[in-house]
């Protein structure tokens, strides 16, 4: 596994980020993309839904609305992920599926290796916790996504920097009478971020630094610095209509 | 409509299904969970429509789905979707 190709880190709209991420995807498919890994930050801070799930019984749209986040729904399954444009950072990988284990739980344990020796070089002991989480001392600083197209694998994920859990709690619907701050306390001792763990918060640079470095050790691969292509580019913009669409957003 | 959730030990199943004469005439699952290949959902709500809400048919054609389509659901199994429909009826 060499010649991988790690983005610079971007700041992206919720809706052009989720079409970069099928045009990476399905291009990496056909041959036409290198494997690559891309760390980003959303502008709009934005809900993303996973694929299965119905926007309305998840998420609280007034809510949505006042704060002026955005919500996206995900090409992958799993659950609902504030993106705060403040305290949080999104990885994205592609590869070919002949890279990594046909064991789907396998290989969420070794992409999330790349996460953990990351947090490492941060300085924070991190494990796996099945199906798609990583944890530092039992509570969660990272939950990941994937899904598996025309033989290729993509995978992405957030990295908890300092995320604001009562906007995350407001937004996302959890009966209103829940959102106390015994339950806000609750949520403290279940998850955790990497300004809470080191006592300082890092810089969305270093992080992302540090987490490429990891990918590159964990994985046994080469990262060289490269932007998205012009094929990319103009597949994203047909794909993102899509991504913004009612139809989409309100398939389940 | 009926509706029900069921608590699997990764992830919550959400189905909203609509009954005539014991029979689902109409079906919407969803949740946090995940499943490959993912537009098998679809399918598989059509293929419930028609079926009798009961445990042992259900359980049977859902396990049906899975070998066909040679689904997988990590950390999930066909009978939480049984179990699932089964909460949205009320059995």
């Amino acid at each position: 596994m060499e010649g991988w190709r790690v983005i610079p880190l971007r700041i992206d709209d919720p809706f052009c980020s989720m079409a970069i991420d099928e045009a990476i995807l399905k291009l990496n498919s056909e041959g036409k993309s290198p494997n690559t890994l891309r760390f980003w930050r959303w502008q709009p801070s934005a809900v993303s839904l996973g694929y299965f799930q119905s926007m309305d019984r998840e998420v609280d749209l007034q809510a949505a609305d006042k704060y002026g986040v955005a919500v996206v729904r995900r090409l992958s399954g799993g659950g609902a992920v504030f993106h705060d444009y403040n305290g949080e950072l999104t990885y994205s990988l592609v590869c070919r599926q002949d890279e990594l284990p046909r064991d789907i739980m396998e290989s969420f344990r070794v992409i999330c290796g790349g996460l953990i020796n990351g947090f490492e070089r941060l300085g924070l002991k991190a494990c796996f916790a099945p199906l798609n989480d990583v944890e530092v001392g039992g509570k969660k600083i990272s939950g990941s996504a994937q899904t598996r197209k025309w033989g290729s694998v993509l995978q992405h994920g957030t990295i908890l920097v300092d995320p604001n859990i009562r906007l995350m709690f407001e937004l996302l619907k959890v009966s209103p009478a829940k959102i106390s701050d015994k339950f806000i306390a609750s949520v403290y001792e279940r998850v955790t971020s990497l300004t809470r763990e080191l006592n300082k918060r890092p810089s969305f640079d270093e992080v992302r630094d540090a987490m490429c470095a990891g990918f590159a050790d964990s994985l046994g691969v080469r990262f060289e610095e490269g932007n998205l292509t012009a094929e990319e580019i103009k597949l994203a913009q047909e794909l993102k209509a899509k991504y913004a669409s009612s139809e989409w957003l309100n398939k389940r | 409509m009926y509706y029900g959730e069921f608590k699997a030990p990764k992830g919550v199943i959400k189905v909203s299904l609509a009954l005539t004469e014991g029979v689902i005439s109409e079906v919407r699952i969803s949740g946090d969970f995940f499943m490959y290949p993912e537009e098998a959902l679809d399918e598989l709500e059509r293929m419930l429509v028609g079926v009798k809400a009961s445990r042992a048919e259900l359980s049977a054609l859902i396990e049906q789905f899975y070998e066909q389509r040679h689904i997988q659901t990590p950390m999930l199994t066909p009978d939480c979707f049984v179990e699932a429909i089964m909460t949205a009826v009320g059995r």
